[in-house]
């Protein structure tokens, strides 16, 4: 019997709130965040709608209490700061702590703005040290007095989901006690371009599982899970909420950035989670997919979800319509949702949908529904270079 | 511009774009189809050829399905091209 | 935790792709404070419509990742796990560039693509159709310690009987512009001085693949055993460092007397190395340096595990680098301890098998 993972503690910001109870209230109201572009200065200001969290980086540095000015880093700190806190952690020395975080673009959101600068001698300072990938995990832990097992996972989209396996993993294999997991990614121009050179952004809203789906909006944002060993939560009488009970990660091995139409890679991460949650298909309730809204992300997962469910595929959606494709935090803003549906027995739809997909035989839930008994959810994300991962969490 | 003109011009654009190692611009058969059997191409040089056409021709394609019947061969490139420039 | 190596590849500034080459007459003085690796032969490894768009971390780290399985007799691993500080610069510069010149048009995808941290992991497992677990760690100095430990914990889960883990890293211009301009390199008059013994700021910039092919089993070309890695967030001091080393190696029920050899990742920089050289102070085991022969980078501690691999298998210390004090075939255990720009250690060690 493998040691139980229990989520105590959970802290998220993204387009749809910053904090765990008004994300929830977004959601609930059926409410994007997705919208006209403030913050970022790109000259695509008007050509894309985006889920940008609606504080500048001054305001997320007060927010965060930081001195910090990288909105990677702040965007992290504030919601590993908020998990701590939920999980009535204080104290890092009283057990093996660790902290795992995933980030794609890093400190790219300020390089991008100096680097022309730099290379023509008009800026002279340093960004490259604040620039790679580790430095925001360094920076949070730091603030956070984290100093067991720290580090940094970065598989595209599916990163978040990899950071928490990782963490239940070194739990299960006696490395932490207690571990901070997720991931954090800030818009930036880097990343909108480069989405829009593979001309798989919507202008308009994203239209998940949609016949007619265009292509993805970008989302930015953190969220992270404390983790705790069963040892841990039973010692200290702490109230969990969920169990993190399947994860999985394989490689589609089809093609750099697309997935097989057949969702190979996809079908194996979701039949995995189920083997190491010791579960049949049949016991799944709700699946929070990946569903980004590209028209070969949502047929090749569709298809994918009917070769693991066959006739009885479960209710499932995409909440990337509320918050956009956050990237590497993609996964653990869609844990935090995950956990949100368990606790509340909700299923929060997709929006903004109108035509069956006709590849699939199957149909995503459209409008909320309360009071469905949610007993074990899993949670897709799939990247670049193949990566597919799956999460279940379940009902304590 | 003769279309003849914009073959020879697009082959040695296709292969510095695409950075075709082994691959001369003479070597090219205007006929032969540039994805699958041809020249190998894949679903990512097709969103180069598109900024190709966009950089030296300032042709916008809008729709990606569009483009498919478009980057057939060089020749149904250059008559596409062609067709633009009139 | 603990591991057998079966296959093992690095291309670095030495010609150390070639397994009977062990740096017979080379110098441990850098010719330049920028180590570029030796050219390697890529082209059986990787198929002309995958090379053409590769970069060189791509060219690097897929010839490393295939000439590894090729030499542990693999034809496709169950894990494949990777290791980079930077991940792909050339491509992330190329992009960043044209997006600013342009100043955000005519932008094509392929540098885009190719600038994802996972893409060397991704590609390997294209052409070795691994469908399994892949991930990509990017945590500065401790992103290649990270992978090994993912490694022994999958073969320990037995998630995996054959994993593919490797660190990497590349040097380009742009990045040595960045690094020079921010006062990490080691001025031209200062290379005068062994790095070990230098007196001077900065260090010697390197890059380069490693990769390892591990399993829980033994076979005839087993090279040496991994007994177990540990990362540092942090210390305070070189004696608390100590303290963690000791701890680490009792964990893996290794008395100090029996390491024979300390590979230790000294920068030669003289102010960010005291805490390592308080550390080998207080350690009294024969130590050799490995900096000076592949440079600093983020994941010289892949270098360094090929060298003490190395070490073992040819009962040998290079002389370019030398230890008086080891004596000839009793290197049995390697404990290697690095950092960088004194944030982050680690440890890791290994024995002959």
């Amino acid at each position: 019997m493998l040691n139980r993972i229990h989520i105590t503690g959970m802290g998220i910001i993204s387009a749809i709130g910053n904090s765990v109870e008004e994300t929830f209230q977004s959601l609930n109201a059926c409410k994007t965040g997705i919208g006209k572009i403030h913050h970022l200065k790109t000259r695509h200001r008007d050509d894309f709608l985006v889920g940008e969290i609606p504080f500048s980086n001054v305001q997320l540095a007060e927010m965060a209490e930081s001195q910090v000015f990288d909105r990677t880093t702040l965007l992290g700190l504030i919601a590993a700061q908020q998990a701590l806190i939920n999980a009535r952690i204080g104290d890092m020395k009283e057990a093996r702590t660790g902290f795992i975080s995933s980030t794609t673009v890093a400190g790219m959101p300020h390089s991008e703005l100096l680097y022309k600068d730099f290379f023509e001698n008009r800026y002279q300072g340093n960004f490259i040290d604040s620039h790679f990938s580790g430095v925001s995990t360094n920076v949070i832990a730091s603030h956070l007095g984290i100093e067991d097992h720290v580090t940094t996972i970065s598989t595209a989209c599916s990163s978040a989901a990899n950071a928490i396996m990782l963490g239940a993993r070194l739990i299960r294999n006696g490395i932490l006690d207690r571990v901070l997991v997720g991931g954090v990614d800030a818009l930036s121009l880097f990343t909108l371009n480069g989405f829009n050179t593979l001309l798989i952004l919507d202008k308009e809203w994203c239209k998940p599982f949609d016949d007619q789906r265009k292509g993805l909006n970008l989302g930015e944002g953190a969220a992270y899970l404390m983790l705790e060993s069963e040892k841990m939560v039973k010692s200290s009488s702490k109230k969990s909420l969920a169990l993190l009970t399947g994860y999985s990660n394989t490689n589609d091995a089809f093609h750099q950035t697309a997935s097989s139409p057949e969702g190979q890679g996809a079908c194996l991460a979701m039949q995995k989670a189920l083997k190491i949650a010791s579960l049949e298909p049949s016991q799944i309730d709700y699946i929070n997919a990946h569903g980004t809204g590209t028209p070969n992300n949502d047929s090749s997962e569709g298809i994918a979800m009917q070769t693991v469910f066959g006739s009885k595929v479960p209710a499932f959606s995409s909440t990337k319509a509320y918050t956009g494709h956050t990237l590497a935090a993609a996964a653990s803003i869609e844990a935090v949702i995950s956990i949100l549906s368990l606790q509340h027995n909700t299923i929060f739809p997709c929006l903004n949908r109108e035509h069956q997909m006709t590849d699939l035989t199957i149909c995503p839930v459209d409008t909320l529904q309360n009071d469905v008994a949610l007993q074990h959810v899993m949670s897709n994300s799939f990247g670049f270079g193949g990566n597919c991962s799956s999460l279940i969490f379940s009902k304590n | 511009m003769e279309v003849q003109e914009i073959i020879k011009n697009l082959k040695v654009q296709i292969v510095e774009q695409l950075n075709l190692e082994e691959v001369k611009p003479e070597d090219i058969d205007a006929n032969a189809p540039l994805f699958g059997d041809g020249l190998g191409l894949d679903s990512i040089d097709a969103l180069e050829l598109i900024v190709l056409l966009e950089k030296n021709y300032e042709i916008k394609i809008q729709d990606p399905k569009e483009a498919k019947a478009i980057f057939t061969s060089v020749q149904t490139m250059a008559d596409y091209v062609a067709s633009k420039m009139k | 935790m603990e591991a057998f190596i079966n296959g093992a590849t690095c291309i670095s500034h030495h010609n150390t792709v070639d397994e009977t080459f062990f740096f017979e007459g080379c110098s441990p003085f850098a010719p330049s404070p920028f180590l570029k690796v030796a050219p390697f032969e890529h082209k059986n490894y990787i198929p002309s419509a995958m090379s053409r768009r590769a970069s060189h971390i791509l060219k690097m780290g897929i010839t490393a990742g295939m000439m590894t399985l090729e030499r542990a007799g693999i034809k496709s691993p169950d894990a494949i796990v990777v290791g980079t500080g930077m991940g792909c610069f050339e491509d992330t510069d190329k992009f960043l560039r044209a997006l600013v010149d342009n100043e955000e048009q005519l932008l094509t995808p392929t540098s885009f693509i190719q600038s994802t941290h996972n893409s060397v992991a991704g590609q390997i497992a294209l052409l070795t159709k691994c469908q399994g677990h892949n991930f990509t760690y990017v945590h500065q100095n401790n992103s290649f310690e990270s992978a090994l430990l993912d490694a022994l914990m999958l073969l320990k889960e037995g998630e995996a009987q054959q994993v593919l883990v490797g660190g990497i890293d590349e040097l380009n211009a742009p990045l040595q512009e960045l690094f020079e301009r921010a006062g990490h390199i080691k001025a031209a008059e200062d290379l005068k001085e062994l790095l070990w013994e230098s007196t001077s700021k900065g260090s010697v910039a390197g890059e380069g693949a490693a990769f390892f092919n591990l399993s829980k089993k033994r076979n005839a070309n087993s090279l040496a055993k991994i007994r177990g890695v540990k990362t540092i967030q942090k210390t305070n001091s070189g004696e608390e460092l100590l303290e963690m080393a000791l701890e680490f190696l009792s964990e893996l029920a290794i008395k100090k007397s029996e390491i024979d050899l300390v590979l230790s990742g000294r920068s030669g920089d003289v102010e960010k190395d005291l805490k390592l050289k308080e550390f080998e102070s207080r350690l009294n085991i024969p130590l050799a340096y490995f900096k000076p022969l592949c440079g600093e980078y983020f994941t010289s501690g892949a270098f360094a595990l090929w060298l003490g691999t190395s070490i073992i298998k040819k009962q040998l210390v290079p002389g370019c680098i030398p230890s008086d004090q080891t004596k000839p075939n009793s290197l049995r255990n390697i404990l290697i301890v690095n950092h960088h720009s004194d944030e982050l250690y680690s440890l890791i060690c290994v024995s002959a098998c």
